[in-house]
């Protein structure tokens, strides 16, 4: 009976929304023509004629999460920072702790398999990453690709495998903590260089504007460059790529070293 | 007859239909590993829908999370908590 409700409910909601969607609620579908705002991102992007006013890359989603709305990529950094940090926070003293059993993972042949398949998401993430200001992609998305890879070696290898290969926590979280470093230092460079030359810059500034005449490269050799955007995408990839893995190895760690840290002190939880 | 913006908005409606049934089977589910595949399933297809909608960053952060982070946070969980849903 409370299936029959349900599904009921279900129906009746997919076939107003239906309704709703072909009685014209969202516009014209599809659009006939171009909003005005997402034509003038897609003018002023990469028009070298109007090079006052460009990005410098050909990929109009990166310019605007990165160069045009800078800062509010920045704050979205900021609050997935804080996320894994609380993580690590609750969970801190397991990173001290030396985890004695040693896990021989699954069998040869997963391993086998894994191993390839490894390299192939590690390369995928790797040009998503850096190809984000020339194709669809970014350092998030490439960051997200690339912490699937260490989580399977954790499942599939063993934890044993990467203290072997002194693949450490605190090496991930001084990674991790660099490249956020850098990312923001990258936001304000050419503020620090025009107040050190003695010319005007902004935050964020990637190209030269009318108001200052600081600029990232553009090209490198004969690709184009994206000038900062490059370097927020690399950066990004590496802080979100092992931020993801230590909240991983913290996930994965034995259940009675987790229950135990879960558990408090004389007050309980 | 049918030209090829029919096609993709078609293709969309079965794909958002085909997610319905599997949110229902997620949710219905007593087996909680079979929940965590069907939710999979389900979010493979929205990554197929924001392929069609022109949103390709949005899918390849999308496919990562959904098929691989997510679904281990959830097992891990299961792992935890039990496999099977009891009512009690």
């Amino acid at each position: 009976m409370r299936d029959i409700v349900f599904m009921s409910l279900l129906v009746v909601i997919i076939l107003a929304l239906t309704y709703l969607t072909y009685s014209g609620g969202l516009g014209d579908l599809p659009p006939q023509d171009i909003r005005v705002i997402a034509r003038n991102y897609l003018n002023l992007t990469y028009n070298q004629e109007i090079s006052w006013l460009w990005a410098a890359s050909p990929e109009a989603v990166t310019a605007i999460v990165w160069d045009y709305r800078g800062l509010d990529t920045l704050f979205e950094t900021v609050v997935f920072y804080g996320a894994i940090l609380a993580a690590l926070t609750l969970f801190r003293s397991i990173s001290k702790i030396p985890e004695f059993v040693s896990s021989a993972g699954l069998s040869l042949i997963v391993k086998r398999v894994t191993a390839i398949v490894t390299l192939a998401i590690l390369t995928v993430a790797a040009s998503t990453a850096l190809h984000g200001h020339l194709t669809p992609g970014g350092g998030f998305q490439g960051g997200a690709i690339a912490s699937v890879a260490p989580l399977l070696l954790l499942v599939v290898f063993g934890k044993q495998f990467f203290i072997e290969r002194k693949i450490t926590y605190s090496k991930l979280l001084s990674l991790r903590n660099i490249s956020l470093v850098l990312l923001g230092l990258n936001s304000v460079a050419l503020v620090i260089l025009g107040f050190l030359i003695g010319v005007g810059g902004f935050v964020f500034q990637n190209q030269a504007k009318a108001v200052s005449v600081l600029s990232y490269p553009s090209y490198l050799l004969d690709v184009p460059l994206g000038g900062s955007l490059f370097f927020f995408n690399l950066f990004e990839f590496l802080a979100v790529a092992s931020g993801f893995t230590l909240v991983f190895t913290i996930l994965l760690s034995r259940d009675d070293t987790l229950r135990k840290e879960l558990e408090g002190e004389e007050l309980g939880y | 007859m049918m030209d090829y913006v029919d096609l993709v908005f078609l293709t969309m409606g079965l794909l958002a239909l085909s997610s319905v049934l599997f949110t229902f089977l997620t949710v219905r589910t007593k087996d909680l590993m079979y929940a965590v595949i069907y939710s999979s399933v389900q979010s493979v297809a929205y990554a197929l829908i924001y392929f069609l909608l022109l949103a390709p960053d949005i899918v390849l952060v999308y496919v990562a999370v959904a098929v691989g982070i997510y679904p281990l946070v959830i097992i891990l969980l299961i792992k935890k908590v039990g496999r099977y849903e009891v009512r009690v």
